[in-house]
């Protein structure tokens, strides 16, 4: 039952409305009315959050171009996409694919300025014993809209690791797919949102289990504050067949202010017998005890907030295995708190 | 070892559905079909009060212009809604005024099932053994409700819903319909245009009830859908426990059962509401068995009002059903306890609903799966917090147990969360039978079947603990039952 729908940027009949079960609460329809039409090109100015990170710089200005890479070694790509437009729209494509054995750095970078609709379409192919590290950063300005999609395919023993952060839009969704195809590959994907006025996010994820000895961990934390919402949906398919998965999803979200608002949809189809699954989601507020103890310590009780949500979403920061870029990702987020 | 001696005994009663009996009773049916002279013909057969057979119209008018919903995730063969009796009823010159009165060989079935229709048959037990006033539905109408006047001189109101539209129309037309809108949805709407019978309670103030209340539903007569419609008020401080039991008959064909349940749970008023459900689930091959599409709903109106939903589904050839409670009132609590056991063919669609609406408002939601043989289970919710329901609190638990590689079991939860002081916290695991937990247990010499009810037992022992205690024993074999025949 895979009720999502093939979006397509130029074909307003496409655009899904809260009906479709998989964006009910991303109601796209009711934003985006008919087809915008298409932004010319932009120049791409600065060097992007990971110009401190290295390695070669691919780039995509509103859509034109596309990426089509291929990772033979251990190396580092930056992918910047970059929007920069008024109520045009457009759609970039980026394709990766790895050798057997390689080793990527993938650090992708979503900036934007304007009113724009943004459509990225990413596939990603793992080989087999090859490790991919992809990081994402989203800074999108609170007018834009944005869906990206993208396709992770595992070979045999592939190892995948997917970092998300990001700060919203008006409507934003960024939804992943992967597939285990073949057996023993191990996946790790967590996201993390940071929402304030009435931004939207929507961190979606379909992870399959086709074969056999797969392993998914998924963490995903987020603060919505002021008016905004914050939406998960995470689904973990285990086909007949593929005995001794494990996989584990968790979301974590605070809702830091009167109006804002949560929604989450962590899902488990299994028809596999010889598995280890579970999730769990817990959404809540800042402790006031704990805000209550630093403020008489001292600190603001702004500071204080500041404080718990730095601590509360630094689990998922953590989790990135490589230093350098753990410590530009932290940067990132605490300019951002 | 008490515990093992049980489970052998349990194991050894098993048998493959001992309640699929047919009994030849002379019935009277409506004719085939559904149009609005059925839906005339059944209100005029109650003998109905004018709005209510307007009610039913519309209802009916509502029902033409709605579609079959079909997001669950089950699979059936569509109802012929025109190739169905709509009314079934055992024949009778008068209603019977007493238990005496009452056709001796429906009071055999009844006696076969193991439900006590006879009042003394109850006293003369042991000394302070707890009593069950029962509110016995044979297809479309209910034959007998025991201990009617011991609960009226509390003034509990306990009588069939037919009774209760002539006895007290006002009151059921203050309540009918508040909870279940009849265009909620496509069988509620449906039954809501053909209902037949179902039971009434109302418990005044302050009163607690002092017997376990319970409706007992057979099918028996063949293509007969079954539509009941139940409707349970707890006036302000007062208290009652309530079970529901089915059963039918084993048949080739599939039988539809589309009831309504109904709870208005008005200031400080608790409501219990136990169902252990034995539908006939089809034999091994998937063929017949009843398709269980039942809306049930309370409405916690009142300032800390509570509702608890209790439910054992072992039965059905598909279950569809989210027993739900709609928390208006401050400081308002509602409870979900589940099993859901599949087996063979069987397909279940089932969880619940907690919409908080109130302050302070809290719920609690504990479902277990076990799906073995071809069957698949899914736990479908939604607990939802409203902008105005500050500081509500919820906890949500669903286990899957798998057994054998052909079953499926799926976890779907929504969490809708508009309030910032909410804390909701959700937790769910699939996992196989311990493999170590099985092979001790037939270390210390329990057969595999044995053991793996043993052990499933366990799993779902935080569920079974919210049941009665009568009925705990009885949802105890059940499981056992349910699940012969799935290993090996």
């Amino acid at each position: 039952m895979n009720a999502i729908a093939r979006f397509d940027l130029n074909n307003a009949a496409t655009y899904p409305s809260r009906r479709v079960e998989a964006w009910k609460y991303s109601d796209l329809a009711r934003i985006l009315r008919e087809t915008p039409k298409l932004s010319a090109t932009t120049d791409i100015k600065g060097s992007g959050p990971f110009a401190a990170l290295g390695g070669e710089v691919l780039s995509l200005a509103n859509g034109h171009g596309s990426i089509d890479y291929s990772a033979a070694d251990q190396v580092t790509v930056q992918v910047r996409l970059v929007s920069d437009a008024e109520s045009t729209g457009h759609t970039a494509r980026v394709s990766i694919k790895t050798q057997a054995g390689a080793k990527l750095l993938l650090l992708e970078s979503h900036e934007g300025r304007g009113d724009y609709v943004a459509h990225n379409r990413i596939d990603i192919d793992v080989a087999a014993g090859a490790e991919v590290t992809r990081i994402v950063l989203i800074d999108e300005p609170e007018l834009a809209v944005s869906v990206t999609e993208a396709e992770v395919n595992l070979a045999a023993g592939a190892k995948y690791r997917q970092t998300v952060l990001t700060t919203g839009a008006r409507l934003q969704r960024f939804e992943t797919r992967l597939a285990h195809h073949a057996h023993g590959a191990d996946a790790r994907m967590d996201g993390l949102y940071l929402l304030k006025g009435a931004r939207h996010t929507d961190l979606t994820s379909v992870v399959d289990h086709l074969e056999a000895h797969g392993t998914t961990g998924q963490l995903t934390k987020g603060v919505a504050r002021e008016t905004s919402r914050g939406v998960f949906q995470g689904k973990i398919v285990v086909q007949r067949g593929a005995d001794g998965t494990d996989a584990r999803m968790a979301h974590n979200a605070l809702i830091d202010g009167e109006r804002a608002e949560i929604d989450a949809k962590p899902e488990l189809i299994i028809y596999a017998d010889e598995v280890q699954c579970a999730h769990g989601n817990t959404v809540g507020t800042l402790d006031e005890a704990a805000l209550f103890y630093m403020q008489a310590r001292g600190i603001t009780a702004e500071e204080a907030r500041a404080l718990l949500t730095e601590a509360f979403l630094n689990e998922v920061v953590d989790r990135i295995e490589q230093d350098d870029v753990r410590e530009v990702v932290t940067q990132w987020l605490t300019a951002r708190l | 070892m008490v515990a093992v001696k049980e489970t052998v005994d349990t194991v050894a009663e098993l048998e493959r559905y001992k309640y699929g009996f047919t009994s030849d009773v002379e019935q009277e049916f409506a004719p085939k079909g559904l149009n609005t002279d059925i839906v005339r013909f059944i209100s005029e057969k109650k003998g109905e009060p004018e709005w209510m057979l307007e009610w039913r119209l519309a209802a009916y008018e509502r029902w033409l212009a709605m579609e079959e919903p079909t997001w669950a995730a089950v699979k059936y063969d569509p109802v012929d809604y025109q190739d169905l009796y709509y009314y079934a009823a055992p024949k009778t010159k008068e209603g019977p005024k007493s238990l005496d009165e009452v056709d001796p060989e429906l009071l055999e079935i009844y006696a076969k099932l193991g439900i006590p229709l006879k009042e003394q048959e109850v006293l003369a037990g042991v000394q302070g053994a707890p009593k069950v006033a029962v509110d016995a539905v044979f297809d479309s109408v209910s034959v007998v409700t025991t201990f009617k006047e011991e609960l009226a001189k509390v003034g509990v109101i306990f009588m069939p819903i037919s009774e209760a539209l002539r006895e007290y129309p006002d009151l059921v037309r203050k309540y009918l319909g508040t909870v279940v809108p009849v265009s909620d949805n496509y069988f509620a709407a449906l039954n809501s245009a053909v209902f037949s019978d179902g039971s009434f309670v109302y418990i005044p103030p302050g009163v607690r009830c002092p017997m376990e209340l319970s409706t007992y539903f057979r099918i028996n007569a063949s293509q007969t859908g079954q539509f009941e419609r139940t409707l349970i008020i707890a006036d302000k401080g007062s208290y009652v426990s309530y079970l529901e039991g089915c059963t039918a008959p084993m048949r080739d064909e599939n039988q539809l059962h589309a009831a309504v349940v109904e709870i208005v749970a008005l200031d400080d008023a608790e409501v219990k509401y136990s169902t252990v459900q034995n539908w006939y689930p089809g034999d091994a091959e998937g063929k017949g068995g009843i398709y269980n599409f039942v809306t049930k709903r309370a409405d916690c109106r009142g300032d800390r009002s509570k509702v608890s939903w209790t439910q054992v589904e072992t039965g059905s050839a598909v279950t569809w059903k989210y027993p739900s409670c709609i928390l208006k009132g401050e400081e308002s609590s509602g409870e979900f306890y589940s099993i859901a056991i599949t087996n063979g063919h069987q397909q279940a669609d089932t969880g619940t609903k907690m919409i908080h609406l109130g302050k302070n408002s809290k719920s609690r939601i504990i479902a277990k799966a076990v799906s073995a043989g071809k069957s698949d289970s899914t736990y479908r919710g939604l607990v939802s917090v409203h902008p105005k329901a500050t500081g509500v609190r919820n906890f949500t638990q669903c286990d899957s147990l798998l057994i054998g590689k052909e079953c499926g079991s799926h976890t779907i939860p929504y969490i809708e969360a508009k309030n910032g002081s909410a804390q909701m916290e959700h937790e769910a695991t699939t996992t196989r039978l311990s493999e170590d937990q099985l092979f001790y247990a037939q270390q210390r010499g329990l057969s595999e079947e044995e053991a793996v009810a043993l052990l499933v037992n366990g799993f779902v022992r935080d569920v079974l603990q919210e049941l009665p205690m009568e009925f705990a024993v009885e949802a105890q074999k059940l499981v056992a039952i349910s699940l012969e025949g799935s290993v090996g």
